[in-house]
């Protein structure tokens, strides 16, 4: 059983010695500023607190996640393995009592990662969440997750991730699609058809305000949290809400942040964006870990902050109600929504659509396929192509069998695995099976006709 | 020739060195109030048959600071604080006494919020009425820009004259205004007492006809001048740990890894030495039950010793903590673990009946035989110290690395042995390798190793620089020295004013010899971007000359 503990836990892992181009937002000198605040303001001496070392994470971690191309190696370098080994970390420090919550202050971040990697997108690779949340459900069978996204960006990998997946509820609120990358996170994104509810997005206007993200917090994310009765609650913490982000046009301050996590109190946190990386990163950052470990952030400020920063536009709050409204309504009708997709459908759902990756300009088509099954949340098979990708053209195929999938199910899944991959011509560069029940990944190449175990 | 003295808790070892031989060997009991006579009747002894302008070199390692802050005789110290945003420390209780000053000073060394001059003439007078003799000003981010410490310390002195006022640049530029304020504030306290010692010890070898020069040995295992310690008291804190380390250092001088076990009467000291170089603790010496930024090697102090009480308790066989004398075999009271290695080895340690006869008298209690008492009794203090041998090496590994290539390279370190300091040592430390399967290094100088250690090691100079380009100025630690640079500074240019710097020191400090031996520990480098341009450079570089052994000393003939 847990024992209680009273500490924080800290990852620090800032990869000052890595960056995706030399005047990149996501460079070396991102973290360096934290790091001054951090380290002067003597934090981490404090009882409350105790750092970890990050660890590098094992291919197997992210292949319970991703289907990479050609491979993980390619995709995973190791500054992307420490950033997701960090999280795993706090995620074995959590779950054996050493702490009462973490804060992993990682990068690079993840959360615009799919599950089909061809590339870099939106600054993405790996998506270190669902990574730690895969190793959750499997090393201690955990089963119900909640995901909450506070980043200013859409986190679309996530919710393409979870999708599906009626047990991880995850919650994103973001500035609105139409003025921001990836220009998605809609409220009418709510799920897949047997996931209906468990994916809520909310859109914020540009210019929301402290008032209004607490807003949004109080009458939405925490009645369903407390609704949903997570095992455990994950923060993607992106910072770049914030007044002085360079790439966003929010009003959120570090006090603000302070005030949203000690509300929200998520086990573990995990850093996302944020690229106002002088101005708003070294005092969020201490506002987050300060509410974490229960330390008055009383005196916590920016430089040029004012009071009236804080407060929002009675508009604006009007609009955000009438999407809170909305969605809880979702929310609360969620198995009749999904008693009624299952009826009206066949024996699948298809969907088939177009990625785009900003950051390596790769175009992918991808159709996928969720079977409807009336025992289990059903098993996806996904076919994607991608354009411009570094390592050349890819076709790809992937069978991915959910933990609770039924027996049936599984069977049909390896059935069609097996049978896919001994077909006699080259129908796809690689073949993917994510077999989560067994805990077991697979990945076939047809061109040296080499099978590989994750 | 160079002379050693180690002042420990309970006994002042010294050693006389000269070219490969330790020419005599002195332990006396330490009268702790009376440090400077137990300094020179150890002194006293060395200098038999010796000419005294034949010793070149007298280091001293002491206890003084570190007893004034056990027995909480520091001075009653004022101390001020310029916190700017964060930590809300006055509700944290940090330092009740603390006074708080308005102003605020940013990560880049900007001020985003000024002094207010009023305030701090208004605290004056408060600091004068309460009687304060001393303060410390400490601001948050002073090691950037040191210009509010300055201004207040000024403003305090304009209003009384003749208060003594230390700076928290003066002590560290580390990044860290916590443990750079309880430095700071240490410093201030004990500055006066450790002036007094450093007078009187000077005056007292100069007048024993000594005219070659006094060194300190500091936490960090480098030396210093005596004279240059005046302002840096605190410096002088755990050198007892850090002279055995050095002792372990300079009797095996190699590239490998041991583990320095110290074994006392009632504690045990454990640290480091990977790869040939000692080990710093990461969060520096605690001083007042709190973290500060004086550098100190990674020592592990457990509770029990070679002449812990060994107890019956009815149940089980217990070790210590106290001890209630010397072991039996040299007419101690009561059984002791030295005692049961006595039994065992059949006397090589001393009184082999009294040793039997005290170890009896448990064995009783516990119905067991004399022999398995002793046994067990090893078997639990190897085991106690193999077990925290372990811990250390992970608490090591588990330490927070900030690159990709730290992380990767930082390969599981094993100990190749185990090096045994202090006169219990030679009793243990065999059975400990053998249980942590690595080899056992005993040397004969084992029992005095920590006043070799003091008498060899060279001095150490460590300075930190932070250069920005954007916005034209450096920043040195300690002496806060800064200046102008050029948008052109490059890291190359950095790392020359560091060095230059640092013979600069190493001159006035009567050191120049060793500035050769510099090696950089940081060297960091990051553009300064806004937007999509780079519009400056910051570099932190950090060098030092690191622990050591001096060029006279020419390692130790058994």
């Amino acid at each position: 059983m847990k024992k209680k503990s009273e500490k924080t836990g800290l990852v620090f892992f800032p990869a000052f010695d890595w960056a995706i181009s030399p005047t990149h937002p996501e460079r070396e000198e991102r973290l360096l500023y934290t790091r001054d605040q951090l380290f002067e303001e003597g934090i981490m001496d404090l009882p409350q607190i105790v750092q970890y070392q990050p660890r590098l994470a094992e291919l197997k971690d992210i292949a319970r996640v991703h289907f990479c191309v050609p491979d993980i190696e390619a995709q995973a370098g190791e500054a992307h393995r420490i950033a997701a080994g960090g999280a795993l970390v706090l995620a074995d420090a959590f779950m054996t009592g050493k702490i009462k919550n973490g804060f992993a202050l990682i990068r690079p971040p993840g959360h615009h990662a799919m599950r089909v990697v061809h590339g870099n997108r939106g600054f993405c690779n790996i998506n270190n969440e669902p990574v730690m949340v895969e190793y959750l459900r499997q090393k201690y069978g955990l089963q119900r997750i909640a995901i909450v996204d506070t980043d200013v960006h859409h986190g679309d990998g996530t919710q393409d991730i979870y999708w599906h997946d009626p047990d991880v509820l995850f919650i994103s609120f973001h500035q609105d699609g139409r003025t921001l990358y990836p220009g998605s996170g809609f409220a009418d994104e709510t799920g897949g058809p047997l996931a209906q509810g468990t994916t809520l997005n909310v859109p914020l206007p540009p210019g929301t305000t402290d008032e209004g993200i607490l807003f949004v917090l109080d009458n939405l994310v925490l009645p369903v949290l407390e609704e949903f009765q997570p095992e455990i609650v994950v923060n993607s913490a992106g910072q770049d809400n914030h007044y002085t982000d360079p790439l966003a046009n929010m009003s959120f301050s570090a006090r603000g942040y302070a005030r949203l996590n000690e509300k929200l109190a998520p086990d573990i946190a995990v850093l996302e964006g944020g690229y106002s990386v002088e101005t708003a990163l070294p005092y969020v950052n201490m506002g987050i870990i300060m509410a974490m470990a229960g330390i008055d952030y009383s005196n916590l400020y920016e430089p040029d902050y004012k009071e009236e920063y804080s407060k929002e536009n009675p508009a604006r709050l009007k609009q955000l109600a009438e999407t809170v409204q909305r969605l809880n309504y979702v929310f609360s009708r969620r198995q009749e929504l999904v008693a009624a997709a299952r009826k009206k459908a066949d024996s699948f759902f298809r969907k088939s659509r177009y990625i785009s990756y900003d950051t390596d300009q790769i175009h992918e088509q991808q159709t996928e396929t969720l079977i409807n099954c009336p025992d289990c949340p059903g098993y996806l098979l996904i076919e994607s192509e991608a354009v411009g990708a570094r390592q050349g053209d890819a076709k790809i195929f992937c069978v991915s069998i959910p933990l609770r999938s039924c027996r049936r199910c599984r069977r049909e899944a390896l059935d069609l695995y097996a049978k896919t991959r001994r077909q006699p011509y080259e129908p796809y560069h690689y073949l993917y099976l994510q077999d989560r029940p067994a805990d077991v990944y697979l990945q076939y190449d047809y061109i040296t006709k080499k099978e590989r175990a994750y | 020739m160079l002379i050693g003295i180690d002042v420990g808790g309970t006994f002042t070892d010294g050693v006389l060195y000269h070219e490969g031989s330790i020419l005599n060997t002195v332990k006396k009991p330490t009268v702790a109030r009376k440090l400077q006579e137990s300094i020179i009747a150890v002194l006293e002894e060395l200098l038999r048959g010796v000419k005294e302008k034949e010793i070149s070199r007298v280091v001293l390692s002491t206890t003084l600071v570190t007893n004034l802050l056990a027995a909480g005789q520091e001075e009653k110290t004022a101390l001020l604080l310029i916190p700017g945003p964060g930590l809300n420390l006055r509700r944290m209780n940090f330092f009740p006494s603390a006074y708080f000053l308005k102003g605020a000073i940013d990560f880049r060394g900007r001020i985003t919020e000024p002094l207010d001059r009023e305030e701090i003439v208004e605290i004056a007078g408060q600091i004068k009425a309460a009687g304060f003799r001393t303060a410390a000003v400490v601001g948050k981010f002073s090691c950037r820009n040191s210009s509010h410490e300055r201004q207040a310390a000024e403003i305090l002195q304009e209003r009384i004259p003749d208060l003594r006022v230390v700076k928290g640049f003066q002590v560290s530029g580390q990044l860290n205004f916590l443990r750079r304020a309880v430095t700071a504030y240490y410093t201030a306290a004990t500055m006066d007492k450790w002036k007094g010692f450093a007078t009187d010890i000077t005056s007292a070898l100069r007048k024993r006809g000594l005219v070659c020069p006094i060194d300190i040995l500091k936490a960090d295992g480098g030396t210093m001048p005596l004279e240059a310690s005046l302002s840096h008291p605190c410096e002088t804190v755990f050198s007892g740990p850090a002279a055995s380390v050095m002792g372990a250092f300079a009797l095996t001088r190699d590239n490998r890894t041991s583990v320095v076990v110290d074994i006392g009467g009632t504690t045990s000291d454990l640290a480091l030495i990977l790869q040939g170089q000692p080990l710093h603790a990461s969060k520096g010496a605690i001083l007042g039950g709190r973290y500060s930024s004086i550098r100190s090697f990674a020592v592990r102090s457990i509770a029990l010793g070679g002449d812990s009480a060994i107890r019956w308790t009815g149940k089980d066989i217990e070790l210590g903590p106290d001890r209630l004398g010397p072991a039996a075999c040299f007419g101690g009271p009561a059984a002791t673990p030295t005692d049961a290695v006595n039994y065992l080895e059949g006397g090589i340690l001393g009184s082999l009946s009294s040793s039997e006869e005290a170890l009896g008298k448990v064995s009783r209690q516990a119905g067991m035989a004399v022999k398995e008492l002793a046994e067990s009794v090893v078997a639990m203090v190897t085991g106690r110290l193999a077990a925290e041998i372990k811990e250390m090496f992970k608490a090591w590994e588990q330490e927070p690395a900030y690159r990709i290539w730290e992380i990767i390279n930082k390969q599981k370190v094993k100990a190749d042995r185990i090096v045994g300091i202090g006169a219990a040592a030679g009793a243990f430390v065999p059975a400990l390798a053998g249980r942590l399967n690595c080899e056992s290094f005993v040397h004969a100088y084992s029992p005095v190793a920590n006043a070799l250690g003091a008498a060899v090691a060279r001095p150490t100079v460590s300075l930190l620089l932070h250069v920005d380009t954007e916005n034209g100025t450096y920043h040195l630690d300690r002496e806060g020295l800064a200046g102008e640079v050029s948008y052109h500074f490059r890291l190359e240019d950095a790392k020359k004013l560091a060095l230059q710097q640092l013979q600069r020191i190493a001159g006035l400090r009567g050191i120049g010899q060793y500035a050769d031996r510099y090696e950089f520990f940081r060297e960091e480098q990051f553009n300064i971007i806004r937007g999509w341009t780079t519009c400056g450079k910051l570099f932190d570089i950090g060098i030092q000359i690191a622990p050591g052994v001096i060029d006279e000393f020419k390692g130790v003939q058994a």
